[in-house]
């Protein structure tokens, strides 16, 4: 039997935006009038049609009402309250093994790299899923600005600790939330930072003003509000890792045949709809990042 | 035809009829939610945790019936302890077919999911547990099975802990509420345990709450030490003051306190009321 491989961006016309969508909303947002220097540049960025998700986008209401973030709320229901987290002005520092360390202002930073959109799948460890539309840039872009040093093998990304982020107070968590990827892992086109969404800056619920954007990784790897990303020779443990170390790990790459323990990760709930779909291996973005651990296979890849 | 809310002579059982009525607030919330849209990118799931929290809830208080009509010197309540336990049996049962339905009704699945995931399997034997007390709740099987009836029954007692450990399983990290259930459960069980003369007396019930109290944060120092990398006894530590809001066993105690004072209020209001007769 032939099994037919479709690649990443092969996809049916079916599931193509009609173009008066995509232009609609451009000149929609384009004119909405004054709109601050971030939020214009996220309506222009043009999508990378090299990762097309093969599945219908998220409604933007679920996406922006529905996750995890532990430093404002245990449960879902967050978005009002990550509303008062202060959006600029935003630094972050970049710091351990670098050329120079440093602090660079986000808007700044901003003007150093090149937007542009990627629809990516995102899977969460609980089994729920959505289908994004980022707006931002490739990790690599910020790795060539930070100069790493040749013995650099991580990059862990710190989440702002604010006070107006009341989950900071529970005695319990390990915080600051803490994750990190190999240097390789960073370097490979797939991962992303975004500043935006659904063409617009990043929301705060969704971890605005800048987060990183890992999708062939669970979720919770995609470390929100970064205010520190520093590159260190030391495996960092991360945040779940702290918390529950015999159920999550460092690398947790998207696997259905790998349940965790409590619970099957064979097939994902898209948000907002009734439908239960296939989990893929790295989140069916395979053909990208599975190279990175043909030498690591006796490594707990998938937890 | 014979109906919970009437006796057998057909006059309205208002205690009944309001026991009855009351079951069924939560599930209709809980739909009114569903089809208002209010419950988010993933309301199957909410209503799946919110009926099983009503399960447990409903569960709770079958087990307070006794020590209620006891304390509070209200022997009609337990007549409403039936309504109650099958209460707790059918939102179990929408608990179950709920989870049946997220996963498309694939039954092999669901099969397949209840037999390798531990709590899931727990969860399913103390449902399987509940549908046989639910069966042989009717007079004919209390009639036939006699002296085992009660034996039976008290099976319950077990029921709960299994119902108990699924609720703390299936928690992500936080198993505040578990661990406040699991203290009331405590208080539930060591009432039971006094000795029948004990089981009216206001004096043992501040001790009670403090000692149910006390397991809370024992259970909860237990779960976090074993289940999860955070420090057991920093959340102990958070137990011994209030700079972290008011913790389970906080919870616990107070309502245990609040039960000593209904009791001693009842007593008091008992006596003042009974006075006249007696002269």
């Amino acid at each position: 039997m032939r099994i037919l491989r479709r690649r990443g961006w092969e996809l049916p016309e079916r599931m193509a935006t009609p173009e008066v969508f995509v232009l609609g909303r451009r000149t929609a947002l384009a004119g909405a009038g004054s709109i601050a220097l971030a939020g214009g540049a996220h309506a222009d960025a043009q999508r990378n049609a090299k990762y097309a998700p093969g599945r219908a986008i998220t409604d933007e209401k679920y996406a922006t009402t529905y996750n995890n973030y532990y430093e404002f709320d245990e449960g879902k229901d967050l978005w009002r309250a990550a509303q008062a987290l202060k959006q600029r002005p935003w630094s972050i520092s970049l710091e351990g093994m670098v050329k120079q360390p440093r602090t660079l202002d986000i808007d700044d930073l901003m003007k150093q790299v090149q937007l542009e959109e990627r629809v990516y799948r995102h899977r969460c460890v609980e089994a729920w899923a959505m289908t994004v539309p980022w707006t931002g840039f490739p990790l690599s872009q910020l790795l060539s600005i930070a100069e790493p040093l040749g013995s650099a093998k991580y990059v862990v990304f710190e989440t702002a600790q604010d006070p107006k982020m009341p989950g900071l107070s529970s005695p319990f968590y390990p915080w600051p939330y803490i994750e990190g990827l190999a240097i390789d892992e960073a370097a490979n086109d797939l991962a992303f930072i975004s500043t935006g969404m659904y063409g617009k800056a990043l929301p705060p619920q969704d971890g605005g003003p800048i987060r990183l954007t890992v999708p062939w990784k669970y979720g919770f790897k995609s470390g929100k509000a970064s205010v520190k990303i520093s590159f260190t020779d030391k495996r960092p443990v991360n945040f779940w890792q702290a918390l529950q170390p015999s159920e999550y790990g460092f690398w947790a790459n998207v696997n259905p045949d790998v349940a965790h323990p409590r619970w099957s990760q064979a097939r994902e709930r898209l948000l907002g709809s009734n439908e239960m779909v296939p989990t893929q291996i790295y989140n069916g973005y395979g053909e990208f990042v599975a190279s990175l651990y043909t030498d690591r296979k006796s490594e707990k890849l998938f937890m | 035809m014979i109906v919970p809310w009437r006796d057998r002579r057909g006059r309205l059982l208002p205690l009944k009829a309001t026991v009855l009525a009351m079951s069924f607030i939560p599930a209709t919330v809980l739909a009114y939610w569903w089809a208002a849209d209010m419950l988010g990118a993933r309301a199957v799931n909410e209503v799946i945790h919110g009926t099983g929290d009503w399960t447990i809830r409903y569960l709770m208080i079958s087990l307070a019936i006794a020590p209620t009509a006891r304390l509070l010197d209200w022997p009609r309540l337990l007549t409403v302890r039936r309504i109650v336990g099958l209460t707790a049996l059918a939102y179990g049962v929408a608990h179950l077919s709920l989870y049946v339905g997220q996963q498309n009704f694939h039954l092999g699945f669901v099969a397949s999911e209840i037999a390798r995931r531990f709590y899931l399997t727990i969860g399913f034997i103390a449902l399987l547990g509940l549908g046989v007390l639910g069966w042989t709740s009717t007079d004919a099987w209390m009639r036939d099975l006699g002296r085992r009836w009660k034996l039976l029954h008290r099976s319950i007692y077990l029921l709960a802990v299994i119902a108990l450990l699924h609720y703390f399983i299936q928690s992500k990290s936080n198993v505040s509420e578990p661990v406040f259930v699991s203290g009331l459960y405590v208080w539930l069980m060591l009432w039971r345990a006094l000795p029948m003369a004990w089981q009216r007396s206001v004096l043992v019930l501040p001790p009670l709450a403090v000692i149910a109290a006390l397991a809370a944060a024992g259970i909860e120092f237990v779960w976090y030490g074993l289940a999860s990398g955070i420090n057991p006894w920093r959340v102990l530590a958070a137990s011994e003051t209030l700079r972290f809001g008011l913790r389970p066993a906080h919870y616990v105690a107070l309502v245990g306190l609040a039960v000593a004072l209904l009791a001693a209020a009842r007593r008091v209001g008992g006596l003042s009321r009974s006075r006249p007769r007696m002269a």
